[in-house]
């Protein structure tokens, strides 16, 4: 076989300018061959989906997992499950990717002297880890994650039969604080679940439930619901965000409180007491004795006349609730402000409404406590065995806590990993586990909720899941160890644990899903003797570090997976890497801008991390996002840009000491840091170099006021700056209209500055498709839903084959999104002065305000498209239906089409994406119906056009048209909110075209005065907090 | 501007150094002939800028464009500004050919040639550039509309089909021109050569024998061709400013750019006449033949063109800020002090400011300072694509999407490269066909002898 490949043959005779002319390039012919015996429940080209549970956080969505000719490739929320209902967030979405992860370790393997890796048998392993628990079972430890219930019991039996010391279950993002404070505050042992739906006040004391919170798709959705306008005259729910930096929740806030970084405790209680004192205190009198009003507000950092709004707030909602401290506000006086939040809960009437106890007990897991307790075992040389599962402690816990050389001390190490980490780097043995897509398993997060997790494809590598290691170490054992341990496999033991249900029903549904089971909570006698105080922080430094958990990255985990490495971070719009916030007025103290890299250092150690300046952060705070710094993995380390070994960004478990808050969690925000300069500089891959939308109607706002007062949209459509010298002049653009819709709305104008005359043009995106089909596709997203939170970005990665391109391509702007959430702060100046030139960061943000909205931007296909007319090849024209289609293989990149697109929505292949960015088995899940682009060629959003066409098949075969809501985009699918709606907007009754009609107020077209006629309508942010005007 | 008349025209060309015709072939044959130490390292360096460009535009063409500097909203760059710029330095060659001939613009005889030749190379030149922008060489033909099975057909509403069609016609056209004038001549070197040159230039000359049904013939082909070529020259270099301005790019949506850009194309044309011609002059001795008269003129078309330019600039700004479009007047301020301001004020300063110069007599006939100038004129001219291409780009409607571009190495080797390309063919030209028309320019000795008869038969007034 030559070496010469077609393209390269291509490439070559392509140099050659008389070649040019007459080269073709026929696709060699491949055979599809079919199956010898046909599996039954196979039909090539028809998709299976199978029910099963997200891995990626404790929150366990339900999937539903589609499978192409047995193999895995989207991961979708399963409507039944009642914790996402259908919806998947970004991490979700792109969980499917650990499947066919580079990283995956591909058999078991022991460590020879010299860190070599030699490959073993399982049988060798098996009974080499036998032998070594058969005489050092009393010095063996087991620390892992989290795991489900079925994996937890066998577990704790495979504990007790093999006589191991002990197991911790230990989660770096765990609950501790919350628990011990509902211990005190209530006297139950167990999280408290909160359900924001109907709420009409939600108060986030550094949750961030919107993004980083317990079970962001579930409150999402909840939130969305509470304030959905359709169902909300006075506009629903109002968010009051506490955070000393503007995080995702305090971007989508009415009202963001920039407290003092630890504050959180202190604020909740003074504003119970204020609140009770105005309502009438009550029986919880006694527990907020401790409340300080004045030290409150003092130690926040906050006005008094802010903290009187407040309490106003709370005293004259119905049904708020407030929302406990989380891992970015876990501090060593965690538990008390979570108990002064639960206290002001008690205040506001939520508790037992929108605050539920489950009835039983949580399982109690490891703090940090335990973990450093058995680290100082490990140092004592106490451990001979360490057997680590579904957790990277050498990564996530501080380096302070001294693991690493403790793990030195230990004779065995054993790792469970699935995929290479920095722990499993260290391991003497690994026996890799499946992936979650390959393995059986179950999952509770909340009482009443039994989740499935069920294999879609066969292991890919010769691995085993874990509970089978198990069984077989326990039988290798023999003796007693065996007879105590179940019988049969992995399987058997979760089917056994089900077998109190219907086991086939369970597998198609995804699990038994019931009513959480509640218990009636009161105040405990305990809770009087609350003092909930400001946190001590270590060090006598300027400023406060907040380590904040990364909005895709977890505890660390997600960093391996390039998608989430390559969406940009919803709120800086960064990606690839870590990044340190601090305030512009520190930026300017110390002299550094955007990129310069900044040494920041602890008492427990120091990084270098590149700085990102902004507006939205306190001046005596820096933050660091969490679960960058690895250095191990293809895409989490810089491996993949071939530099092996070296850390992608920094790892903030460096520069924080093993604090601990009263329960024994990790308190995150637990120390004092300095800065200083470095003199270098390092660039980061900002997608979004403005926010500042300069009055272009990109993502304009209503107020509520104006909304109930007028309900025109002319008050909001910001088409063009209010100086622009006769703006009706556009109007005359529109004779042309398909339908001949013409111009119409110009609503009547009350006058004012920010007032504008009236849409420039109205128009219906309904016409803008052939006269005689009976289609034409259209799109809503309700900008006053949308988060940010990007789920729909990487739902269209994974359903659309979207390839990863790298930080050094992303830095160039070369990311290969079909979509992107675009965040503005305000509607900025029109200033032209005012540049983004000179300072390359959004600067629109000012402490304590939230003016964020965000933009989610996709093809729009226009009904008279920009692009469409200049592509010389007619490689992106205008389907029947409505659709901008694009033709790749006759596309030949003259790029023109990007230039024209005023959404610049479209990407260009620079290189041969498809071919090289699919590292190992990646290929393997890309969706069949989905060309895969070659080098050259443009792309963009197609409206999932593979789903309309899988939707029209039946609907011909049954002869009718395609109902509404049978096809629903990846990006619809995924949103957590449900801001998106698709379909066919030629039918009247679709709900894409009621939504826009029915909030025809709001609706409006992006840059609609260019008259691209977009079938995408927006439906404005509404600002419920504006009395009146507009911007 | 009105040519002058031509007994002005004859008095400069009978200047007292003026060889007699017999020393005409002699002298511009030579150029052909003997060894030039000048010429061999010219033609070295070329050779290897091609070389060079040929193993950039190889690894480009393996690794993808992704070597080139593009990125998001950026999506053209320094290669279609070349194209632009060698499209626009084709014009004078035609215009100097075609429309000066028709104006009867004598003094263009001694230039001709060499703009000629500057055209058909430059547009040769610069029909590389939309292969070479569009990364996958072999893939141009899908531009052409030709019948075939694939059902692959053209779109005539893309202004660069339009360009695909205005190219080439320009290019048949000026090729045309350009092989029909050099039929007198290559008969001249035909008579001159031996051995398998003879045999070659015999081919070329088409069986020209210099009778007078044949210099009848001729002389009408040439006067056709002009007719056709004049439109060509503002045609061109319109259809390539609406690739442009038929765009919704803001900066590039203006109804002024068919006229600018081919004001723009003359104005750099003529300044690359002056470039290219001011070494051959001096390397090959043709002083006799172009005149600082010669070159006065060029100056004279530089500064109005180079007015028309100024005009041009202002306009797009006093448009941008009339307009109240705030999309428009961004760009537009980014343009000027936004990240690109180097090349939009390199820009200005070369192509208005220094030309202003020229209104001194003394300096329009300063060959040494008409060369700087005319280079940087070159310079000015290639910033005021990357002007109007890069910076519109870069800040277009969505502010979430604005970017920068920083041209590559490979692009700016390419880039490099052209100019190696384009003096190759010119310098080999040089070495086989006659720089300077021959025949035409004993066609201005006739005239002015027949002029001087006339005279005297008329007692010497006129």
């Amino acid at each position: 076989m030559s070496e010469l490949d077609r393209r390269d043959f291509l490439k070559i005779v392509g140099l050659s300018a008389g070649a040019a002319a007459t080269a073709g390039c026929g696709d060699p012919a491949s055979k599809l061959i079919p199956y010898v015996i046909q599996p039954e429940e196979i039909t090539p080209g028809v998709a299976v989906h199978y029910a099963s549970t997200c891995q990626e956080c404790p929150a366990a969505c339900g999937l539903h997992v589609k499978t192409r000719e047995g193999r895995p490739i989207k991961l979708e929320g399963n409507p039944e499950h009642p914790i996402n209902q259908g919806r998947l967030c970004a991490r979700g979405q792109v969980g499917i990717g650990r499947t066919y992860h580079p990283d995956r370790i591909q058999g078991p393997a022991s460590r020879s002297a010299d860190g070599s890796l030699q490959s073993l048998s399982w049988e060798d392993a098996r009974n080499k880890l036998a032998a070594k628990l058969g005489s050092a079972a009393a010095r063996t430890w087991i620390l892992g994650g989290p795991v489900g219930p079925s994996l937890d019991g066998l577990l704790d039996r495979f504990v007790e039969a093999a006589g191991i010391a002990g197991r911790l279950t230990y989660s770096p993002f765990g609950q501790h604080a919350l628990i011990e404070a509902s211990e005190a505050v209530f006297g139950v042992s167990a999280a408290p679940v909160f359900d924001l739906s109907e709420a009409d006040l939600v108060i986030d004391f550094g949750a961030d439930f919107l993004d980083t919170g317990t079970s962001p798709t579930e409150h999402a959705a909840q939130f969305s619901k509470s304030r959905d306008l359709a169902g909300h005259e006075d506009g629903g729910a109002r968010l009051v965000a506490i955070s000393p930096r503007q995080n995702l929740t305090a971007s989508n806030a009415d009202q963001w409180v920039a407290a003092a970084p630890g504050s959180e405790g202190v604020l909740a209680l003074a504003l119970a007491k204020a609140v009770a004192d105005r309502k009438g205190a009550g029986e919880v009198a006694g527990a907020l004795a401790g409340a300080r009003v004045a030290e409150a507000i003092r130690a926040a950092g906050i006005e008094r006349s802010l903290f009187d709004g407040l309490v106003d707030r709370l005293a004259s909602a119905q049904r708020a609730v407030a929302l406990p401290p989380g891992i970015a506000a876990a501090t060593n006086a965690g538990s008390g402000a979570a108990a002064a939040v639960l206290l002001l809960n008690v205040v506001l009437g939520a508790v037992g409404e929108r605050l539920r106890y489950p009835a039983s007990d949580a399982k109690r897991t490891a703090s940090l406590k335990d973990v450093l307790a058995l680290i100082g075992e490990m140092k004592a040389g106490r451990v001979d065995c360490l057997l680590i599962h579904d957790l990277n402690p050498v990564f996530s816990l501080p380096e302070a806590a001294g693991f690493k050389e403790a793990l030195a001390k230990v004779d065995l190490v054993v790792s469970f990993a699935s995929m290479a980490d920095e722990t499993s780097e260290r391991a003497h043995m690994l026996l890799p586990d499946h992936s979650s897509m390959e393995n059986w398993g179950d999952a509770s997060p909340r009482p009443g909720i039994r989740s499935l997790i069920q294999p879609t494809i066969r292991p890919l590598y010769d691995t085993q899941a874990l509970g089978d290691t198990l069984l077989g170490i326990g039988r290798a054992m023999g003796g007693s160890v065996a007879e105590q341990l179940p019988a049969g496999s992995w399987k058997s033991v979760v089917e056994s644990n089900w077998s109190d249900t219907n086991w086939r029903q369970a597998l198609a549904r995804g699990g038994v899903f019931g009513p959480m089971p509640t218990r009636e909570v009161s105040l405990a006698p305990s809770a009087a003797n609350l003092r909930p105080s400001m946190p001590r922080l270590q060090g006598s430094e300027e400023l406060t570090l907040v380590a904040f958990p990364h909005s895709y990255f977890g505890d660390g985990r997600g960093a391996a997976l390039p998608w989430m490495q390559e969406i940009p971070d919803p709120v800086t719009k960064l990606s690839w890497n870590s990044w340190a916030e601090i305030s512009f007025e520190k930026a300017r103290e110390l002299g550094v801008a955007f990129g310069d890299v900044i040494t920041i250092s602890s008492s427990a150690g120091s990084v270098d991390v590149s700085v990102f300046p902004r507006g939205g952060i306190r001046d005596e705070v820096v933050a660091i996002p969490i679960g960058q710094g690895h250095t191990v993995g293809h895409y989490a380390s810089m491996a993949g840009d071939g530099e092996p070994g070296v850390a992608r960004g920094a790892n903030v478990a460096a520069l924080l000491p093993a604090a601990l808050d009263e329960a024994g969690g990790q308190a995150f925000l637990s120390t004092k840091v300095s800065i200083s300069k470095t003199g270098r500089f390092r660039r980061l891959a900002l997608s979004q170099w403005t926010d500042n939308q300069r009055k272009r109607g990109l993502a304009p706002e209503v107020s509520l006021y104006d909304l109930a007062k007028t309900g025109g949209m002319a008050h909001f459509v910001a088409a063009a700056s209010a100086s622009e010298p006769g703006a009706s002049h556009a109007a005359e653009g529109n004779h042309d209209a398909a339908g001949g819709h013409g111009e119409g709305g110009h609503a009547e104008e009350g006058g004012g500055e920010h007032h504008f005359e009236g849409p420039p043009f109205e128009f219906d995106p309904a016409n803008d498709a052939d006269p005689d089909q009976p289609y034409r596709w259209g799109m809503t997203i309700d900008n006053d839903k949308c988060t940010g939170c990007s789920a729909c970005v990487a739902a269209c990665y994974v359903e659309n084959n979207g390839t990863i391109v790298g930080e050094a391509q992303a830095i160039r702007h070369r990311e290969m999104s079909w979509m992107r959430i675009e965040r503005y702060v305000g509607d900025g100046e029109d200033d032209v002065r005012d540049g983004a030139v000179r300072r390359p960061t959004p600067d629109g943000e000012a402490l304590g305000k939230n003016e964020v909205r965000h933009l989610p931007m996709l093809c729009q296909h226009c009904g008279a498209a920009p692009c469409e007319s200049v592509c010389p090849v007619i490689a992106t024209y205008h389907t029947p239906e409505g659709i901008n289609g694009m033709v790749y293989n006759r596309c030949v990149g003259t790029r023109y089409c990007a230039n024209n697109c005023v959404y610049k929505v479209r990407r260009f292949n620079y290189f041969d994406y498809g071919r090289l960015n699919w590292p190992g088995l990646l290929g393997l899940m890309l969706n069949p119906d989905v060309t895969v682009r070659g080098q050259g060629v443009m792309e963009k959003c197609t409206f999932c056009v593979q789903r309309i066409a899988a939707a029209r098949q039946p609907a011909k075969d049954e002869g009718r048209l395609i109902g509404d809501g049978e096809v629903v985009t990846a990006c619809q699918q995924a949103c957590p909110s449900g801001a998106i709606e698709f379909g066919n907007v030629r039918d009247k009754s679709s709900v894409a075209a009621q939504v826009a009609s029915r909030a025809d107020e709001r609706a409006y077209h992006a840059l609609q005065e260019l008259n691209a006629r977009p079938a995408v309508t927006y439906l404005a942010q509404v600002k419920r907090d504006k009395t009146e005007g507009v911007h | 501007m009105a040519p002058p008349p031509a007994s002005a025209v004859a008095d400069a060309m009978n200047a007292p150094a003026r060889p007699r015709d017999s020393r005409t072939n002699v002298d511009i044959m030579a150029v052909t002939k003997g060894f030039h130490w000048p010429w061999l390292i010219a033609f070295i360096a070329a050779v290897s800028g091609v070389v060079m460009a040929f193993l950039a535009l190889a690894y480009q063409t393996y690794e993808g464009l992704g070597v080139a500097g593009y990125q998001a909203p950026v999506f053209w760059g320094v290669y279609i500004i070349t194209f632009v710029f060698w499209i626009g330095i084709g014009h004078a060659g035609t215009l100097i050919s075609a429309i000066l001939y028709l104006f009867r613009a004598k003094w263009r005889n001694a230039i001709n040639r060499g703009a000629e030749t500057m055209t058909v190379f430059a547009v040769l030149t610069a029909a590389l550039f939309p292969l070479i922008h569009i990364g996958r060489l072999w893939k141009f033909y899908f531009l052409l509309p030709y019948p075939n099975q694939r059902y692959l057909w053209v779109n005539f509403k893309s202004p660069l089909l339009w360009d695909v069609f205005a190219v080439n016609t320009y290019l048949t056209i000026s090729v045309l021109f350009f092989l029909v004038g050099l039929i007198p001549d290559i008969a001249i070197a035909r008579d001159r050569a031996l051995g398998w040159k003879k045999a070659v230039y015999t081919v070329l000359a088409a069986g020209w024998q210099g009778t007078g049904k044949q210099w009848k013939a001729h002389n009408r082909t040439v006067l056709h061709l002009s007719g056709i070529a004049t439109p060509l020259v503002l045609s061109v270099h319109s259809v390539v400013s609406w690739d442009f301005a038929m765009s919704i790019v803001p900066g590039w949506h203006a109804t002024i750019f068919a006229p600018y850009f081919v004001a723009g194309a003359i104005f750099g044309g003529f300044a690359m006449v002056v470039v290219v011609m001011v070494p051959v002059r001096r390397i090959f001795r043709l002083e006799p033949y172009i005149t600082d008269y010669h070159f006065e003129n060029m100056s004279r078309f530089i500064l109005f063109t180079s007015l028309i330019c100024g005009y041009a600039y202002g306009a797009e700004y006093f448009i941008a800020w009339y307009s109240g479009v705030e999309p428009e007047q961004t760009s537009f301020w980014q343009r000027a002090f936004g990240p690109y301001w180097v090349s939009t004020w390199c820009m200005i300063t070369f192509n208005v400011i220094f030309p202003q110069l020229l209104w001194i007599k003394r300096l329009r006939t300063c060959v040494p300072f008409l060369f700087v100038l005319c280079f940087f004129i070159n310079l000015g001219m290639w910033f005021e694509r990357y002007v109007i291409i890069i910076t519109s780009l870069s800040r277009e409607y969505v502010p979430a999407a604005w970017g920068l571009y920083i041209p590559s190495t490979v692009e700016l080797m390419v880039l490099a490269g052209s100019f190696c390309w384009f003096s190759m063919f010119f310098l080999l030209f040089l070495k086989m066909f006659p720089i300077i028309a021959i025949s035409e320019v004993k066609e201005l000795d006739i005239h002015a002898r027949d002029h001087a008869r006339e005279a005297a038969a008329h007692g010497g007034t006129h």
